[in-house]
């Protein structure tokens, strides 16, 4: 069962996060759409970067944890599976929420 | 004991009764998969035909062969079939009928569970088609949006029907879903690791989780809309504080899984033919693996891209956007990794392969609409037009329809030990691939001319008449082809002509018995050395024959196997199978009753179903165990193992464990509806919030934590030969408090049909309830069990079962008081 979860990880982390920014588009904006941070930058672009910013942080993580010999799978099989498919929930952190840093934040 | 009189043996063992009514009680896999491929077929022949009328109204403007409000039930059957009764049910039957051979065992985890969920798919289609022919037939879309389909502008019992025999239907799906997954992970043949395991296996797992995370949500969708028509509670109405973007979430919340879900074991039928087609092994087994890993999640991530044209802020469609694009990546290593099997191997043009190439073609096409499409100002000018209409029967029929017949052609021999005598098949091919191709390139152009989906008829200077009557003169082709085919099967089916074992000379275990296999598979179970135990010994089938692997001297009377080790394939412990018996199909007949009592709104009936339901789940679960420790079993080669009733993880707690994921996925949706109405819906805060009850609060932890705890208690008394009934008497009082907080929470929301909030928190408090009875349910099933001398240190499995229940009932209790409470809190 550690070994299923191992190769389930990184894509059961991405959806976790991209769930996650998604839901929080829905509730920054309808708090507070109109604020600013840092100056010009409005605040939701600021929590959306930041949240972006986390989710490839956790799957970082994970993918290290899966590379060191005590998180990751005795079995040579789900080893290179596992690490595959944690690369693959990096990838698409980065593409899928690519947007929260390039489009308009609350139209 | 020679080989003959082995067969002989386990022959009177494992078969079925003889005559018609040996349908009703079988539970072995092989019977129950062959049943789930007839009835899909059939299925498939209905929708195809409806599919015809659909094409013979469109083929000419202005046609009056069909009104409009038959053709809506056409168009609206045609989906339905084609997606719910012939798909998935394929992709079962097919699953049911194989996986135990490939995996090199005797029958699934739970056979009567694999009996009750077909029982549930042809009681639940045979409701559907009912209404097709009394003229009353679901007429809202195949996705049935509110608030068309809602009570105000469908007040017949058309939606009904869908609404009712869908979640029936769906039943089908969860059962197989759990039944695949425990029986993937733990009934293998032993030495048969994760590494090991036939690539199909893989794409059946993942499926079955997908099944497991996907239809949730859809089950949701449809209770909360059937609970909207009959009891007015407004989840989809703006001006109660509903909304129907709820619906459209939670329906492709399941929804484009579901073509994947589709597409996945489609997938898993051509990466196990093109290596045997091929003469080789498939390239980069271990990148396909973690591509269909990745593909099934991404695919959760899509969903939003059918509602491109709701009005969706910028940043979300971005989103959806590009998961929709990457999607095809994983796709993409796929296809690549067939090609280069392809590329390393000798391929021989069978006429399974024929069927291959056409799924190649055909399917990637469909993907490159599929990524016009996921780019949004593209399918802001293209949606509910025809060309949609042409991408997902390109993706459907392509990625679908032709590796199943690539499927029927390659394992008929398996299942009848005959081979083709008339050789239509390449007709057939022919036609099927050409009608189309002519169909659906044609829909794709009108569509982008601007025809609508959907639409009854058409003028004749919209300009799309040549184009819809050549797309109809293919659509009548393809329906040619795909009968011939048809003919072909029967033919093949009555013709005598013997096949030798294994005819395309393949590496995986559904070769190694004689055909058409018996119904117990293996004489004896191999050890598994490598992924192709038959190129690694082609004497495997007459070894396992002669009684060399385990599980070779059977006893009188028991049907029997063993599990292994997830990730090893170590042999874990050994397994006794209930036999043949009536109770499947009585079990989803009282629970047909309980649909049918809502579908005619005859609710005095439905307290009785469900009673009825209880008392035959009690029934089921009674049978199972016994009243004296049944010790360690040799199962040959020199192995001992202890019995599945004597351990903590026994097959019970496994499809638990997994049925639980299907539940908390269900109320992880609910929980989505809640948020997204407080945060999107009109009308939102609600007019009056719920004040917390201290009583409530108190009552429900309380009794969750009692409840884990009493089982907890009763567990390790039994295993330490003490008395468990303290603990069960905690339990059973901790339970009992859940059940009355809950009932109280139900009594003291705001009114349910006044408003969305109430209507939410109603349902909420419901399923909390629901889970409290349950659990009531089981604590006395227990403490019965221990009055009948069931349960000893040695005999414990059902405890561990009821815990992981009791934990669930805690885990949900917390979120229900905090959705019920914290809005008032914090307001």
């Amino acid at each position: 069962m550690n070994d299923l979860l191992r190769i389930l990880a990184g894509p059961l982390l991405w959806l976790a996060t991209f769930s996650a920014v998604y839901g929080l588009n829905g509730v920054v904006c309808g708090v507070c759409a109109g604020g600013t941070a840092f100056g010009d930058v409005s605040l939701p672009r600021v929590i959306f970067a930041v949240a972006w910013l986390v989710a490839i942080g956790l799957q970082l993580g994970l993918v290290a944890a899966l590379h060191t010999a005590r998180l990751g799978s005795r079995s040579s099989f789900v080893r290179v599976v596992s690490r595959t498919t944690g690369w693959v929930g990096l990838a698409a952190s980065l593409w899928t929420l690519f947007p929260t840093v390039v489009t308009s934040s609350c139209l | 004991m020679n080989a003959l009189k082995r067969h002989r043996r386990l022959d009177a063992i494992w078969s079925s009764q003889p005559g018609w009514k040996g349908w009703f009680s079988t539970v072995n896999h092989s019977d129950v998969g062959r049943m789930f491929l007839a009835t899909a077929f059939f299925h498939f022949l209905v929708g195809g035909v409806l599919a015809m009328l659909i094409r013979a109204q469109l083929a000419t403007p202005h046609s009056a062969f069909a009104g409009p409000e038959i053709y809506n039930q056409l168009f609206t059957m045609h989906g339905t079939i084609m997606m719910f009764l012939f798909a998935i049910p394929t992709f079962e039957g097919l699953a049911i009928y194989l996986l135990p051979k490939m995996l090199g065992t005797r029958d699934l985890a739970y056979p009567r569970l694999t009996a009750y969920g077909f029982w549930c798919y042809f009681f639940g289609g045979a409701m559907l088609l009912l209404s097709l022919v009394l003229g009353i037939a679901p007429d809202g879309g195949w996705f049935m949006y509110p608030p068309l389909t809602g009570p105000i502008y469908s007040p017949g019992i058309n939606t009904d029907f869908w609404l009712i025999g869908i979640t029936f239907v769906e039943i089908s799906a969860i059962c197989a879903a759990v039944e695949f997954t425990v029986s993937i992970l733990k009934y293998r043949a032993p030495g048969m690791s994760l590494a090991k395991m036939p690539i199909f296996a893989w794409y059946a797992l993942v499926t079955s989780l997908m099944i497991l995370t996907g239809f949730p949500p859809l089950i949701l969708g449809s209770i909360l809309l059937e609970v909207e028509r009959a009891f007015g509670l407004p989840f989809f109405q703006a001006e109660h504080g509903g909304d129907s973007l709820l619906w459209q979430h939670l329906f492709w919340l399941f929804g484009h899984p579901e073509v994947y879900i589709i597409f996945l074991p489609a997938a898993g039928v051509v990466s196990t033919i093109i290596p045997v087609m091929a003469r080789t092994t498939l390239l980069g087994y271990g990148w396909v693996v973690a591509a269909v890993v990745a593909l099934a999640f991404l695919s959760f991530g899509l969903w939003v891209h059918h509602m491109f044209a709701t009005g969706i802020p910028h940043m979300g469609l971005a989103f959806f956007s590009a998961a929709s694009t990457l999607v095809a990546v994983p796709t993409g290593i796929q296809i690549f990794a067939w090609i280069g099997t392809l590329w390393k191997g000798r391929p021989q043009l069978h006429l399974p392969m024929l069927h291959i190439l056409g799924f190649f073609v055909t399917f990637v096409i469909g993907g490159l609409t599929g990524v016009m499409v996921a780019v949004v100002p593209f399918d802001w000018q293209v949606h509910d037009t025809a060309f949609v209409t042409a991408h997902l029967h390109y993706v459907l029929f392509g990625g679908f329809v032709f590796p199943m017949l690539a499927a029927i052609y390659y394992w008929l021999p398996l299942a009848t030990g005959r081979k083709r005598f008339f050789r239509l098949g390449e007709v057939a091919f022919a036609l099927v691939f050409f009608g189309f191709h002519l169909t659906f390139l044609a829909m794709h152009w009108v569509g982008l001319m601007g025809q609508r989906r959907r639409i009854p008829t058409y003028a004749p200077e919209d300009g799309w008449t040549t184009i819809n009557l050549i797309s109809s003169i293919g659509g009548f082709i393809m329906a040619i082809g795909l009968a011939i085919v048809l003919l072909e099967v029967v033919l093949h089916m009555t013709t005598r002509h013997r096949v030798a074992r294994n005819p395309w000379r393949s590496g995986s275990l559904e070769w190694a018995m004689t055909l058409p296999p018996p119904a117990y598979n293996f004489a004896s179970l191999p050890h598994v050395e490598g992924r192709d135990p038959l190129w690694a010994d082609e004497a495997l089938a007459v070894r396992l024959a002669r009684g060399e692997g385990y599980l070779g001297d059977p006893p009188d009377g028991q049907r029997e196997t063993l599990t292994v080790d997830i990730a090893t394939g170590d042999p874990d412990y050994h397994v006794v199978y209930p036999a043949n018996t009536r109770l499947p199909i009585v079990f989803s007949a009282v629970t047909g009753l309980f649909f049918l009592s809502l579908l005619l709104k005859v609710y005095w009936l439905t307290p009785l179903a469900v009673a009825g339901v209880a008392a035959v789940g009690w029934g089921w679960v009674w049978t199972l165990g016994r009243r004296e420790d049944p010790g360690t079993q040799d199962v040959g080669r020199g192995v001992r193992l202890p019995s599945s009733d004597s351990v903590a993880r026994s097959p019970g707690w496994w499809g638990s464990l997994f049925l639980l994921v299907a539940n908390a996925t269900f109320f992880g949706s609910l929980l989505f509806g809640y948020a997204f109405l407080w945060t999107v819906a009109p009308d939102w805060p609600p007019p009056a919030l719920i004040a917390p009850s201290l009583f409530v609060v108190a009552v429900a932890l309380a009794g969750a934590a009692f409840g884990v705890a009493g089982i907890a208690l009763a567990d390790r008394a039994n295993r330490r030969g003490g008395a468990p009934v303290s603990g069960l008497g905690i339990a059973l009082l901790g339970t009992l408090g859940s059940a009355a907080a809950f009932a109280w929470l139900m009594i003291g929301t705001p009114d349910p049909a006044g408003h969305a909030y109430g209507a939410t928190l109603f349902v909420l408090g419901a399923y909390g309830l629901f889970h409290a009875a349950l659990a009531v349910l089981m604590t006395c099933f227990l403490i019965a069990r221990l009055r009948s001398g069931f349960m000893a240190p040695g005999r414990a499995a059902g405890l561990p079962i009821v815990g992981l229940w009791m934990a669930y009932l805690a885990l949900v209790t917390v979120p229900i008081l905090l959705a019920a409470y914290l809005p008032w809190v914090l307001a």
